[in-house]
Parts: structure tokens; C-alpha cells; sequence
């Protein structure tokens, strides 16, 4: 599970993230939504152990990613939006590594790597070098490599972008049963309409702050009050925040805490 | 949709969360960084010989060639050496003066080199990003990038090192364990700058945040100003004229700091000249022990400074990536640099369009420390030395001897710039790679966009340059006429090199890669590079042989009317060839680049 406490991360003056306090629990599919430049990013490198928390605390399956990293990354599966490969690899060999490097052992890695060929459909390109992939042969590899050791916690930034529509069904479908296999599941998208579709719960955030998190019926509630769209919605969170920047607002005042808004 | 797709959409996949006790030893993790980077050189290799034999053969060949000149050219140095000194004990200090000069030199150049090389692999490289996203230990990665940086600020080393060592072997009748034991010494010793630029390297970016930017720059100022003194106090006015009895011993006194036992540089050359002087004759004499003391020396403080690097990087090098990443990037200012507004004002006869392509370009490169920095401290260092060319008692009388000497410089500016021309102009092209639909989609035609590239390579070069050149002239107060040749031939190689590189650049591009080094490393950049050399030495040799026989001819009272059409000759030679070199190139490129798709 991800326990996210009070964390600010600031790039100088600059407050990327903002007294970001959340708690995924084991099984839980979560969507991390918001516009570019957000903080989304930023809280993903911090939970992946890139990034240290300028004050606050992250813990995974109760490691703070800080003080543990090593135990924390071990329990860890990350597929960034821009995967890196090794250009002289194979994917074969590539996923031999991984499956080396977290200590798969030797049999059940063999049995392990031929599943997740055949899940993600690499049969076809698996043995040449991962420089003649394309962007998406080499984000079915990033996921492949990501899932080969069971991670507790799965962390993916921007999973569909690259993807034909036969993969990002497959994708869907596997996020959905490896939350319902027991993993947490933390996706950061801006596409709201794969949230809807597979999310258990969604955090909007903009300019560092949570605007909103509950589950998507939260969501569709108020939805049906407001008698909007949920792209209306998610604009309007957004949209909120940014003119209260432009209209010299104090951002600590104006923004609703994550609890308010899960309350509501 | 597969069925195992379907299958995933059933059920749970997950099954037992992955145990710690799993993970894997630092033994193990370092086993499984090797048998990757070996998997990925046996790749390189393979690769290599199947699609590129026509690059490995002249890559090779132009290396045993270089190696083998190199050798002949110090062998040679230490037969002049004897025969000028014709003393033994002198030469022998000379020789050793030699060797702890070069070695210390060597000792600071590594160090510099392997903590800039660890800063890129450790702060600023895909690969490193990835792996402390991994299970892998901190100090792993630091060890596996600075393995790395090893290899890559070693080799020119070995490459420059062992021809001068095997030289001296074999001048000196050196025993069979001396051949031995150099690669040994020769790794040991590598290992100790290595170690050092890594600790820099680590403290260096982990006290970053806490230290004020004006702090790091007095710092930097008085490195500056300690190394300036350092070359100041060698290149003091001698006493004795050059290479007479006196100036050596004036020398070997000014060079006797980079004795001081505690140099691991002296340790190498000390371990190297016990091992190349053989059964020492006299009774409890034993070079060959001694020599292995000196080794251990080196292997033993080598593998403190790993240890020391280790534990460093297990405390500091997650923090500091972390505190490097999150430094906030400095606003640029809206209004327009003040440079850049002087080339726009300078170039009126240029298209608007051109002008705007160089003025981005001028930006890029102000904006890379990387190019600047290594342009600066070449040059620089070669304005120091052509404002202290006097210091070197050269006999400014000796017309023969200036002239020699300041067609020399010439072709040190040239080789220079041609490795410059490589190793940025070069790349040029080809990293517009991704992004070169925004060159494609402007309102201009492409052959603009090359000869703009070529413009800036052009007039960025020929300034510093023909300053420099301009600088050498005057400290060696040669003639007006050769000053005037010197200046011609200058602008001819900065034009032709330009041509060389743009145009090859274009022709040869790699649009896949994004590394400038890589780029220029590749089979193109090794090409432009021969190239240019060669280009280099010819037209040099053009223009400086008509000279000296010119100004020899007129030395002797004779006004041969020969000897001056020679000298117009040699000129209007070197300006054909120049033509030739920028053109030829350039039209290659363009018809390369007008075909190219994107």
C-alpha cells in the first residue's frame, strides 16, 4: 500500500507539490489526474524514490521510501512515460535482467518472462535489440518488465500514451485484475476517460494541491448535481485554482483540503 | 484479444508478493551489471564487424598508425635527448623530469576528466535514472558509472602513454618484466585520479545546494589563479639560451615540485624507471622489488579511494540526485542578449531568415557548458602560451626558427579547431534529429539552413582564431608579409574545416542518436575528422614551405624572382584547395540534405 503524508516537494520557491497527504490500500486501482505541470510527475519520481520529499513522508507496504529505499523499490514495479531500455539489450535479455536484478529465481523467472511474452505480445520482436523498437513495442516491454516480479505496488506514469487500441485494452484489463490480484495500482493520466473507466479512485491535482479525491461515483455525483460532464468537471477544478492564481489569491486559503473534498 | 488477455481479466494474477530476503548481494548486483555491459560489448561488436568492417578497419588502422608515429616520434625524442645531453646522469634526471612532469599533468587531467565524465553518468544520464528506480544500491550505480568514466578518461592515456613507455623500454634496454608490469601500473594509477574525481564529483554536487553560487565561483577563481601562478613560474624568463647545459638545469629545478613523494605520479614513474633499469649490478640491488613496492603503492591507495568513493556514494549520491533535480532552472530573461543583437547587427547582409538560424545556434552553443568550456580552455590555454612565447628564450633573431615556430602554432590552432569542428559542428545536424520537423515546416529553403550552420561554424571560429594567430605574430615579431600569409592561411582553414564538418555532417547524419560524443565518435565524425587533419597539415604545409624558403632566400641578400613566384604559388595553391574543401563537402551535404526524409 502507498501512505502519502503531508509531503511538499519545492524546487526553490517553486511549491511543485503541496502538503499532498494520501493512503492507497492494497487492491486499490487509483487515477492521478491534472493538467501539465500540475505536480503529478513530481509525486510520481518521489514515490519511485528519484525525489526526496522536501518535508513529509512516503511509505511503501510501510518502508519510507527515504530512509528504505532499497526495500521499498524491491516491493516496487515503475513503467515511466518514457521508458528506459538498453539500446545493446534484447528484450529477452532485458527482461532476464530485471528478472535478475529483483532476485526472481531461476526457474519460476524462466516460466514468469514466457508468460509475460505471450500477455504483451512480444513474441514477434522479443529476441532483436530494443533500439529498433518502436514507442510502443518498447512501453509493452516497460510493462512486461515492470509486472515480471509480482510488485506489491505498481507505479505508471502515463500508461496509454504510445499504445494502439489493442493494447491499451490490454493494459485496461490487466490493471483491473492485478488490483484485484491484491497489488495498489498508481496511474497518472490526462486522459479522464480511462480513470472513469478502470479507476477505483481519482485524485485531481492542480498547482500542487489535491483538488479533489474520491471514488468515481463521488465523482458521478457530482456530476448529476452540477448536471456537467465529467471533462466539465475536471476543467472546472483546474480552471478554479488557476484563476485564483491570476486573481492573486492565496492558494492556502482558497484550496479545498483532500478531506473536505472526500467528505463531499 | 488473446486469451491470456481474457484469462488476466478472470481472475487475480498476482501471486506472492515478492520476499526481501530475495534481495540480491552487492556481489551478485555487481555480477549482474558486468554480464549486461558484456552482453552489450559483445553486441557493439559483433555489430560492428557485420555492418561497419569499412569503419572498424580505418578506426584501427588510423589507431595503430597513430600509435605506432607516436612511437617512432618519442623514440626519436629520446635519441635527441642523449645525443644533446651526452651526459648519463643528466639524462637520466631529465628523463625522470619527463616522466613526473607528464605524469602529474596526467594525474590532474584525469582527475578534471573523470568527475566531469561521473557527473554526466551519474546526474544526467538515462541509464542512472532507471537504475535508482531499481533495487540496485546507490553505491552499485556509482561504481558501475564510475568503472565507467574509467575507461572513457583512461584511454587517451594508454593511447598516448604506452608508445612514450615502450620507447623508453626499448631505448634504455629495458628487462622483459618492464613490458610486463606497464599495463599493470598503467591501471593501478588510473585508478587513483578516477577514485578522486569520483569524491569530487559526489561532494562537489552534494555541497551544491548548500553553498552560495558566489562561494563555488571564488573557488573556481582562485583554482584558476593557483594554476595560472603554477604556469607563470614555469614559463619564467631562463637564463641559458633553449636546450643548452644551463636552461636544463634551470628546467629540472622549476619542475621539482612534481617530485614531492606524496604524488602517486611520482610513484608511477618512479615504479616504471626501477623496473626499466634492470639487474642493478651491486650487491642488495633489486629494481624489480623496488618497482613492485611502488606498484603496491598505487593498487593499495587506489582501493582506498574506491572504499572511500563507496561509502561516500552509499550517504550522498541519492540526496544529491534528488537535490540537483529539484534546483529550480534560472528564469530567462524576455529581453534579447546582448550578443545576439550584435550578430544581428553585424550580418546585414544576410538573409533575416539565416541570421535568425545562426543567432539560435549561437544560443545553443552559449547554453552548453560542455562546448564553451572546452573551447575556452584550449584556446586559453593557448593564449597563454603564445603570450608567453618569449619567455622560452627563443631567439627572435633566428628568422628560420620563427618562422618554423610560428607555422607551428598555425597548425596546433588548426588541429585544434579541427578536433572542435568534429566533436560540435559536426553533430549539428544530425541532433536537430526529433526535432527537425520545425526546421522543415519554416518558410526556408534547406540549402539556407546548412549554409547557415556553416556561417556560424565560419565566423564563430575565424575570430578567436585569427586573434590567436595574430597574438603568436607579435610575440614572435615576425614579418608583415608572413603575418598577412599567417592571417590568410587562418581563415582558409576555418572556412574549410567548417565546410568539412557541416557538409559531412549532412551528408552522414544520425538522426536516431541524441549523444554529440557518440555522433562524432561514429563513422562520419572519424571521417570529417581524418579529413580535416589532413586538410589541416596541407595547406599548412602550402603556405609554410614557400615561406621559409622565401624568407631563407632573402636572408642570403638574394631577391630570387623564383622563390617569390613559389610563395604566390604555394598561397594561391592553399586557396584552391580551401575552395575545394568548403565546396566540395558543402555540395555533398546540400544534395544529401535536399534528398533527406524526415
Amino acid at each position: 500500500m502507498i501512505e502519502i503524508d503531508n509531503v511538499t516537494r519545492r524546487y526553490g520557491a517553486k511549491v511543485a507539490v503541496n502538503e499532498l497527504s494520501l493512503h492507497i490500500p492494497a487492491g486499490e486501482l487509483f487515477a492521478f489526474l491534472g493538467p501539465n505541470g500540475a505536480g503529478k510527475t513530481t509525486t510520481i519520481k518521489m514515490l519511485v524514490g528519484l525525489l526526496r520529499p522536501s518535508s513529509g513522508s512516503i511509505r511503501l507496504c510501510g518502508y519510507d521510501v527515504s530512509e528504505r529505499h532499497h526495500a521499498a523499490n524491491r516491493l516496487l514495479g515503475y513503467v515511466p512515460d518514457v521508458p528506459y531500455l538498453y539500446d545493446k539489450l534484447s528484450g529477452l535479455e532485458f527482461l532476464h535482467f530485471i528478472a535478475d536484478m529483483y532476485g526472481v529465481d531461476k526457474r519460476v523467472a524462466e516460466d514468469k518472462i514466457a508468460e509475460q511474452i505471450e500477455l504483451f505480445e512480444l513474441r514477434d520482436f522479443v529476441a532483436e535489440l530494443t533500439e529498433s523498437y518502436s514507442h510502443g513495442m518498447k512501453q509493452r516491454l516497460a510493462f512486461a518488465a515492470a509486472m515480471l516480479h509480482d510488485p506489491s505496488v505498481v507505479v505508471i506514469d502515463e500508461p496509454m500514451v504510445g499504445l494502439d487500441p489493442r493494447s491499451v485494452r490490454l493494459i485496461k484489463d490487466l490493471l483491473r485484475a492485478k488490483a484485484r490480484g491484491g497489488q495498489t495500482i498508481f496511474m497518472s493520466t490526462h486522459l479522464l476517460s480511462i480513470a472513469e473507466e478502470i479507476a477505483d479512485r481519482v485524485g485531481i491535482v492542480d498547482q500542487g494541491r489535491l483538488q479533489f479525491l474520491g471514488t468515481i461515483d463521488q465523482l458521478r455525483e457530482r456530476l448529476a448535481t452540477h448536471e456537467r460532464s465529467l471533462e466539465q468537471l475536471y476543467l472546472n477544478f483546474t480552471a478554479a485554482e488557476l484563476a485564483e492564481q491570476r486573481g492573486n489569491a492565496s492558494a492556502d486559503a482558497a484550496a479545498p483540503s483532500p478531506e473536505a473534498e472526500e467528505a463531499r | 484479444m488473446s486469451t491470456l488477455a481474457g484469462r488476466i481479466a478472470e481472475g487475480p494474477v498476482a501471486e506472492a508478493a515478492p520476499r526481501l530476503e530475495d534481495t540480491l548481494t552487492p556481489q551478485a548486483e555487481a555480477r549482474l551489471l558486468w554480464r549486461i555491459r558484456a552482453q552489450m560489448v559483445r553486441t557493439m561488436f559483433v555489430q560492428a564487424l557485420t555492418t561497419a568492417r569499412l569503419r572498424v578497419l580505418l578506426v584501427v588502422t588510423l589507431s595503430v598508425l597513430f600509435w605506432y608515429g607516436l612511437f617512432r616520434l618519442f623514440g626519436g625524442g629520446f635519441e635527441f635527448l642523449q645525443t644533446t645531453i651526452d651526459h648519463d646522469y643528466t639524462f637520466a634526471q631529465t628523463v625522470e623530469a619527463i616522466y613526473n612532469v607528464f605524469f602529474a599533468s596526467l594525474l590532474m587531467m584525469l582527475v578534471i576528466s573523470s568527475a566531469i565524465i561521473l557527473y554526466g553518468g551519474l546526474y544526467s544520464s538515462a541509464e542512472a535514472e532507471f537504475l535508482l528506480t531499481t533495487p540496485v544500491r546507490p553505491e552499485r550505480i556509482v561504481l558501475h558509472k564510475f568503472q565507467e568514466a574509467i575507461v572513457f578518461s583512461s584511454w587517451g592515456f594508454l593511447l598516448l602513454g604506452s608508445p612514450m613507455l615502450v620507447a623508453y623500454g626499448l631505448h634504455g634496454g629495458a628487462p622483459w618484466y618492464y613490458y610486463l608490469l606497464l599495463p599493470a601500473f598503467m591501471a593501478a594509477f588510473v585508478y587513483i585520479p578516477g577514485g578522486i574525481g569520483a569524491i569530487v564529483c559526489l561532494l562537489f554536487v552534494h555541497q551544491l545546494a548548500r553553498v552560495r553560487r558566489m562561494a563555488i565561483g571564488l573557488m573556481v577563481v582562485a583554482g584558476l589563479l593557483g594554476a595560472l601562478a603554477i604556469v607563470w613560474s614555469l614559463l619564467g624568463e631562463t637564463e641559458g639560451n633553449l636546450l643548452t647545459a644551463g636552461w636544463f638545469q634551470e628546467m629540472l629545478g622549476r619542475l621539482q615540485f612534481s617530485e614531492h613523494r606524496l604524488l602517486p605520479s611520482w610513484w608511477l614513474s618512479s615504479g616504471l624507471l626501477e623496473a626499466a633499469r634492470g639487474d642493478g649490478g651491486q650487491l642488495g640491488d633489486r629494481p624489480w622489488s623496488e618497482s613492485l613496492l611502488f606498484l603496491s603503492l598505487l593498487i593499495s591507495n587506489g582501493l582506498f579511494l574506491r572504499v572511500l568513493a563507496v561509502a561516500l556514494a552509499s550517504r550522498v549520491y541519492r540526496t544529491s540526485y534528488s537535490e540537483l533535480r529539484t534546483e529550480r532552472a534560472r528564469r530567462r530573461p524576455g529581453r534579447r542578449f546582448w550578443l545576439d543583437a550584435a550578430v544581428m547587427n553585424c550580418t546585414p547582409l544576410l538573409a533575416p531568415k539565416m541570421r535568425l538560424l545562426i543567432v539560435k545556434d549561437l544560443r545553443l552553443f552559449r547554453r552548453d557548458p560542455v562546448q564553451w568550456s572546452q573551447f575556452l580552455i584550449f584556446f586559453g590555454l593557448l593564449a597563454l602560451y603564445f603570450a608567453n612565447i618569449r619567455r622560452f628564450s627563443y631567439d627572435v633573431n633566428y628568422t628560420a626558427w620563427v618562422n618554423m615556430i610560428s607555422f607551428l602554432n598555425l597548425a596546433v590552432v588548426g588541429l585544434i579547431l579541427s578536433t572542435f569542428t568534429t566533436r560540435f559542428i559536426f553533430p549539428m545536424l544530425s541532433l536537430e534529429g526529433r526535432r527537425f520537423w520545425i526546421l522543415s515546416m519554416l518558410p526556408i529553403r534547406r540549402e539556407s539552413i546548412l549554409w547557415g550552420k556553416f556561417l556560424f561554424a565560419a565566423l564563430g571560429s575565424a575570430v578567436p582564431c585569427c586573434l590567436l594567430i595574430l597574438l603568436s605574430d607579435y610575440m614572435l615579431r615576425v614579418s608583415p608579409l608572413v603575418l598577412a600569409i599567417h592571417q590568410l592561411t587562418c581563415v582558409l582553414l576555418c572556412v574549410g574545416l567548417s565546410g568539412i564538418a557541416v557538409g559531412l555532417g549532412a551528408k552522414m547524419p544520425d538522426l536516431r542518436e541524441e549523444s554529440p560524443s557518440k555522433i562524432a565518435a561514429g563513422f562520419g565524425g572519424t571521417l570529417s575528422l581524418v579529413i580535416s587533419a589532413i586538410y589541416v597539415i596541407l595547406i599548412v604545409l602550402l603556405t609554410a614551405l614557400p615561406s621559409h624558403f622565401y624568407l631563407a632566400v632573402g636572408n642570403a641578400g638574394v631577391d630570387g624572382f623564383r622563390i617569390r613566384l613559389m610563395l604566390a604559388g604555394g598561397v594561391l595553391a592553399a586557396c584552391l584547395l580551401g575552395a575545394a574543401a568548403t565546396l566540395v563537402p558543402m555540395r555533398m551535404g546540400l544534395k544529401a540534405f535536399r534528398d533527406l526524409e524526415f
